[in-house]
């Protein structure tokens, strides 16, 4: 008998499904959708968006559908290492997967194909390329027909990334709150009046906002073949063009420079930065959390293991210099995510089952929380004993540094407040972290008062 | 054979008006540039952006 589970991530969309069976994931292809398949199989454009890296690679397998009645055939797709989200990237990230679907658009076009989505969710970072995930969102292209995904793309890329470039690089996090994209009334409303001079965004954002005002409740039909193929090529481009032309340099936040503006000697720096990297070797993790990864230096370490390496950090101009690293070193296994560890990613969408939490997509082998404890624990005053359980639900192994507070990174964060914080020693973070981890090995940091461990899950 | 008649996410009735209309001129664009290579291919001008029908618009770097 099957044991198959429907994705809670992919009810909406009739033509097929994702399910799990014995841990494999599998998409099931409904009936309905046949035509459309046979047509993304047989034109060739499957294959050379594979080769583009455009598009998530699967085989045809016997598997039993989920839902037989429906089922026209069952495909395993390979397997994203590690989903994220939209408000978890940087503005390069959200700028490259916007560029991906229109160039998987543009091919598709030119296979008589077209998007019926342009979700940013249908996008993943599979070796350090952003990849659409979906198999199931083209379909057969007729002529004459506006693009469907119109909407969504100005929604889910065009706004959130205007936004950014000309608000301020945080209101990605409107993606957070609006789960089907930032609503082009609030973003018109959001942007620089200085925006309505660029071509793109008066038309694809502020007059769109306002026509969708203006028709909000009224039933309209265009007539049938109002838009040639030819008026379709320019749309594409035209987005294509605005969203080429949107920039962000980081600059001014907070820990932009962090690594030039620390107590850190070099032969510290390097002294971590082996501990990390013979650590990882041994263990041998397949997926590493690093917690407070900064530009990546350290996520990079763990990475030469052959471990998949997730660099979470809360300053979007580190996770920006990441990524720009990922991609001149054509990283394949580092991925570098934007997360607030002290307010971490929830479950969001319908029955807060559409997005997964931070927590729920763990745990791991190992992360790595480098420099971070004090940020935890002073900054944001949680009990060493909390800090301890939030480590062991995440990870089987630990790599943590106890900043003592002799540190001047630490004295700068007491300078303003009171020390309420007697049980913050080494004996104190031992004893506090020993409760639910057994501390394998100990390190001194050459030439600092920090400690390096290496912790076991109990 | 089936089709699905309506799609499945709503495009919304202002998002399809104003895209024809702003299509309609964007698509205008496209025919002067493809009629001025033909004019250009004619004359025996070489364009610069021939990649029309290639795969180099691959975005990734």
């Amino acid at each position: 008998m099957s044991k198959a589970e429907q994705l809670s991530a992919s009810f909406r969309d009739p033509s097929g499904f994702l399910f799990t069976d014995s841990g494999i994931l599998y998409r099931q292809i409904n009936r309905a959708y046949s035509n459309d398949y046979a047509r993304l199989m047989d034109s060739g454009l499957y294959d050379k968006l594979v080769k583009a890296s455009l598009l998530i690679p699967h085989v045809e397998v016997d598997q039993f559908p989920a839902e037989s009645d429906a089922a026209f055939k069952v495909i395993q797709p390979e397997r994203v290492p590690f989903i994220s989200y939209p408000y978890e990237w940087s503005f390069s990230q959200l700028k490259d997967a916007a560029l991906a679907t229109l160039s998987i658009q543009k091919r598709a076009m030119k296979l008589g194909m077209s998007l019926k989505d342009a979700s940013a969710y249908n996008i993943q970072f599979v070796r350090g390329k952003a990849m659409l995930i979906d198999t199931l969102s083209f379909e057969v292209y007729k002529e004459g027909e506006p693009w469907v995904a119109y909407k969504q793309f100005c929604q889910h890329f065009l706004a959130p990334l205007a936004l950014m470039a000309y608000r301020d690089v945080r209101l990605s996090q409107l993606l957070r709150v609006y789960i089907d994209g930032v609503p082009l009334d609030l973003a018109s409303d959001l942007l620089p009046a200085k925006t309505k001079f660029n071509f793109g965004l008066l038309t694809h954002i502020h007059i769109h906002a306002g026509a969708q005002k203006k028709y909000s409740d009224k039933v309209v039909a265009p007539r049938k073949g109002g838009m040639n193929k030819q008026a379709l090529t320019g749309l594409i481009e035209s987005l294509e063009s605005t969203v080429k032309k949107l920039s962000w340099k980081p600059a001014g936040t907070e820990w932009g420079d962090y690594y030039e503006n620390t107590n850190y000697t070099d032969s510290a720096f390097e002294h971590k930065k082996q501990l990390v990297k013979e650590w990882s070797a041994e263990k041998k993790p397949a997926l590493v959390w690093d917690l407070g990864g900064n530009t990546g230096v350290f996520s990079r370490e763990a990475a030469s293991s052959g471990a998949f390496t997730i660099s979470f950090d809360i300053d979007p101009a580190a996770v920006e210099q990441n990524y720009r690293t990922v991609k001149t070193k054509k990283d394949q296994n580092v991925l570098p995510l934007v997360l607030d560890l002290t307010n971490p990613s929830p479950a969001l969408g319908w029955d807060n089952s559409e997005r997964d939490s931070f927590s729920a997509r763990g745990p791991v082998d190992m992360a790595l929380a480098l420099a971070v404890i004090h940020h935890l624990a002073i900054s944001n005053n949680v009990p060493l004993p909390q800090l301890a359980n939030f480590f062991a639900a995440r990870c089987k192994w630990l790599v943590i540094e106890f900043v003592p507070k002799s540190d001047s990174q630490v004295q700068k964060l007491l300078t303003s407040r009171e020390d309420i914080f007697p049980s913050y020693t080494r004996e104190g973070f031992e004893a506090a972290f020993s409760a639910c981890f057994a501390i394998r090995k100990s390190e001194s940091v050459r030439d600092s008062e920090r400690t390096l461990y290496l912790m076991e899950r109990k | 054979m089936h089709f699905t008649p309506l799609p499945y996410l709503d495009p919304g009735s202002g998002s399809i008006l104003i895209q024809i209309a702003i299509a309609a001129l964007l698509g205008l664009g496209v025919a002067i540039r493809a009629s001025w290579s033909t004019i250009k291919k004619y004359f025996g001008i070489k364009s610069k952006s021939q990649d029309e029908d290639t795969d180099s618009d691959d975005v990734q770097s």
